[in-house]
């Protein structure tokens, strides 16, 4: 036998009680928040995997060359263009009247290697011809900014040269009839220069 | 006389369970039979012309084909991830295991998912092979289906055990020396195994030597297991998967369970 609460409709009013049914059964609740914590924990778990896998691609141990590293004394590198370390470390060690300088063997057109020619004084890349002068100037081909200098220091105990192959020089050149060129003054300053 | 012979070789070929299990057509020399080709293979036609009632009847099952293919499933995805890190290189092998435990952000979860899924594969797979067995469910028509299931099985496990030399550690090197030996003493083909060393088996040209591509577990074992593991094998199971799949369709559930 039914009663008489039974047999009403959710959201019809109760005679002789003054708070109205709410509108919401309470089937209809526990279906919703069932609802909502199934379908939540769902997408919470498929957001996770989402999460991890994202960060799962970004490597923390890298198997790459050491990015600072040392490359001798100072008085190991004669006047002009030392190339020795330029398949090792992509890098040439330049000694000019004042100090060393250390450029980055990367041609700022599309990242080939040039190779010195000492006879013409001048990096020449293989790829699109790009030519720099000595300083790292560029006097010819389609290289839109100068060649970099890597940051250099001495270190205090064993007097070798320390390179920092990320931390780079890059100044804005300046557009003259022989290239784009850069006040070399200006760039013979720590930590880019070593006075040695 | 002769064309005569020929016919008898024929008839007792053709009129075999075997081959009409696997062939359930007749020679294409009317409309109805050029067109049974096309449809009784899975490879021409994904999905059955005519499916029975019963067998798109969902109903309760066991579930553990079901679980087993979901499995399969879960190692091909955590695979993938596992190859971004791991290289098959005796000298690195072992440390980009190391790495993904230990270093690689959430490399440790994606290890031991594709580690306890590999487990739990053997045995869904074993449980499945144990339910039709028990349920009779091998019997005609679905005797085809059952020899198809016996092949995944044996792709599984070899799966499972190409899976287990990767690491590179003690146990993978140990456990695949053991496997292999067993390889030598194969009949015919292995140099200990009967007939093989009359047949001129030495342990640079059998089986063994095929399957390590040398005479121990070495660098080229390591590589041939790799893609035999990542590449060869799970190719096979997915093309097998789809005629096990697709012959339950046309041969629908084996009854109520």
């Amino acid at each position: 036998m039914k009663t008489e609460k039974e047999t009403r409709g959710a959201g019809t009013p109760v005679p002789g009680q003054g708070t109205p049914d709410p509108g919401v059964s309470r089937r209809r609740f526990f279906t919703l928040v069932g609802l909502g914590v199934g379908w939540g924990g769902f997408l919470a778990a498929l957001g996770g995997t989402a999460m991890a896998s994202f960060r799962y691609m970004f490597p923390t141990v890298l198997y790459e060359p050491p990015t600072v590293f040392k490359i001798g004394r100072p008085d190991e590198f004669g006047a002009g263009v030392d190339t020795r370390l330029q398949k090792e470390r992509q890098i040439w060690v330049v000694r000019n009247e004042r100090g060393i300088y250390v450029l980055v063997s990367i041609c700022r057109h599309l990242g080939c290697t040039p190779n010195w020619f000492g006879d013409q004084r001048r990096f020449r890349c293989p790829c699109h011809g790009s030519i720099y002068d000595i300083d790292g100037n560029v006097v010819g081909g389609p290289a839109p900014r100068t060649l970099w200098r890597a940051a250099v220091s001495l270190d205090p105990v064993d007097g070798q040269i320390v390179v920092n192959f990320t931390q780079r020089q890059d100044p804005d050149p300046k557009s003259t009839p022989e290239g784009l060129m850069v006040n070399e003054a200006s760039r013979e300053e720590p930590p880019y220069f070593l006075k040695v | 006389m002769a064309s005569k012979l020929l016919e008898k070789v024929r008839d007792g070929v053709v009129n075999t369970q075997v081959w009409r299990s696997i062939f359930r057509h007749g020679y294409p020399s009317n409309d109805g039979n050029r067109a049974l080709i096309m449809f009784s293979n899975v490879l021409l036609h994904l999905h059955p012309v005519r499916v029975k009632r019963g067998a798109v009847k969902v109903r309760f099952t066991w579930c553990l084909g079901g679980l087993t293919f979901f499995f399969f499933i879960m190692l091909a995805i955590t695979g993938v991830f596992l190859m971004f890190y791991y290289v098959p290189d005796t000298r690195r092998a072992y440390n980009d295991i190391k790495d993904l435990q230990n270093v690689v952000y959430f490399g440790n979860l994606f290890r031991n998912l594709h580690r306890w899924s590999a487990h739990a594969m053997v045995f869904s797979v074993w449980m499945h092979m144990t339910r039709v067995f028990l349920t009779g469910s091998y019997k005609p028509p679905r005797e085809f289906n059952w020899v198809v299931g016996v092949i995944l099985l044996v792709v599984t496990l070899v799966l499972s055990w190409t899976g287990y030399l990767l690491p590179w550690d003690q146990l993978a090197l140990w456990a695949v020396t053991v496997g292999s030996k067993m390889a030598e003493a194969t009949p015919l083909i292995g140099n200990a195994g009967p007939f093989g060393p009359q047949l001129g088996m030495t342990v640079n040209n059998d089986i063994r030597f095929m399957l390590l591509g040398g005479t121990v577990v070495g660098q080229s074992a390591l590589l041939r297991f790799y893609v035999l593991h990542c590449l060869a094998l799970p190719l096979i199971a997915a093309l097998f998967m789809a005629v096990h799949f697709w012959r339950i369709r046309k041969d629908g559930f084996s009854g109520p369970l």
